[in-house]
């Protein structure tokens, strides 16, 4: 033994320091089962929670529709879009508009390429045509941004192309006569000029035929109408456009 | 978790090694056993295995090493230690030992590990830097400067 160990020999771990130590470890080791008993289960519910959580709170958020486009030629189709700018509901609101949605699948897509897809197919099939009148009627509260975004699309386009701003509660109003807005704003524009027309004779015809109703009454006094024909009225909240590319450029009030 | 055998084992195994380490660096007999407690609760919550029982050893070195440097960080611990207090650990009636043992006691922290180790454990100055994480060379020096200052302090008696 040297001197050190000699000099250290007695410092020693007392029994009663041993004794202490394994209470305080046995202690120590049943707190801690006790905490694994109780976190384990806690933190897998929770972690289960925060995922359902994220999981129904980020698509409900996804699948929220913030904006709405609707296209009208005689096929009458309905766009929402999301906070991100992706379609996430399309909704047919007449025979030609239900055949195209069958064929053409736009949920989820960035709602310029949708809207694009939709046009060329409804040229492709002939919905469209140098005649036709094409509408696009927007209601977000950032219209203007959209709807420049849709005369963009819709500037090679031979036909003529219109451009409205509506409201929810034109909307709502709207499909429950089981018509897009965009077609039910029309029909509130033609019936200020000619009382005589039905919501049943705007069904069965095209923006076109509407348009040509809406400009004959115009040009024949339009039943006494008081509106100059450049206006901006309201019908059911929404914003004519006029002017533009083709016949149609958004303007906002 | 490490099962109750396992803690009794190792109580048993390395509880006199730890609290000299812990009395070399903390020089309070609380502080001590806080520490003591604290190494082997460290223990009971490894989820590692050791490969032989010399691995388990310098594994319980090292970490009572920490645990007190730790210790003496939080508390800010004072630098000197009370005669009496090495008198009551020495326990012995030869002044020589209690001397010497102060000595030590009264060395830089680095040399006092180094000391005790190659003096009181017997571990070669490779297995020293292996358990301390330092150089062999470094573990070198060390225990030369620790040498030449114990041989100031306590002359001949010190080799």
């Amino acid at each position: 033994m040297n001197e050190l160990q000699r000099s250290m020999s007695e410092i020693k771990a007392s029994e009663e320091l041993k004794a202490d130590t394994l209470r305080f470890l046995a202690d120590q080791s049943r707190a801690e089962r006790a905490r694994s008993r109780f976190y384990m289960p806690a933190c897998a519910m929770a972690v289960l929670c925060l995922f359902l959580l994220l999981g129904t709170g980020g698509y409900s958020l996804y699948g929220r529709p913030v904006s709405y486009v609707s296209i009208d030629v005689n096929p009458s189709i309905e766009l929402g879009i999301n906070r991100w700018g992706r379609v996430v509901s399309a909704n047919a609101y007449n025979a030609d508009g239900q055949q195209i949605l069958k064929q053409v699948k736009l949920k989820n897509l960035p709602y310029a390429k949708a809207v694009r897809m939709l046009l060329e197919y409804e040229t492709a099939e002939n919905f469209l045509t140098e005649n036709s009148l094409l509408v696009f009627t927007v209601i977000s509260e950032n219209a203007e941004a959209i709807a420049g975004k849709l005369t963009g699309l819709s500037s090679p386009l031979s036909s003529s192309v219109l451009m409205y701003t509506s409201d929810r509660a034109c909307m709502e109003e709207a499909h429950r006569h089981e018509m897009s807005f965009g077609k039910y704003r029309a029909y509130l524009e033609l019936s200020e000029y000619d009382g005589s027309v039905t919501l049943e004779d705007c069904h069965g015809m095209t923006m076109g035929e509407i348009q040509t109703r809406i400009e004959g009454c115009r040009g024949h006094g339009g039943g006494g109408s008081p509106y100059p024909e450049e206006d901006s009225r309201e019908h059911c909240g929404g914003h004519r456009g006029h002017g533009g590319h083709h016949r149609g450029m958004m303007e906002s009030n | 978790m490490k099962s109750t055998e396992d803690v009794n084992r190792v109580v048993e195994e390395y509880a006199d090694m730890v609290r000299r380490i812990c009395f070399m660096h903390l020089k309070n007999r609380h502080d001590t056993e806080d520490v003591f407690q604290n190494v082997y609760l460290k223990y009971m919550l490894y989820q590692g295995s050791f490969e032989s029982s010399q691995h388990e050893k310098a594994w319980f070195i090292r970490v009572t090493i920490n645990a007190c440097t730790d210790w003496l960080r939080n508390l800010s611990y004072r630098k000197w230690l009370p005669l009496e207090i090495v008198a009551e650990e020495c326990g012995t009636k030869d002044s020589s030992s209690g001397e010497i043992l102060e000595a030590v006691l009264q060395l830089p922290e680095k040399y006092r590990n180094v000391i005790y180790l190659f003096y009181y454990e017997g571990y070669s100055a490779v297995e020293i830097a292996e358990i301390l994480g330092r150089k062999e060379n470094t573990i070198y020096t060390w225990l030369s400067r620790a040498k030449k200052i114990l041989r100031e302090q306590l002359g001949g008696e010190w080799t």
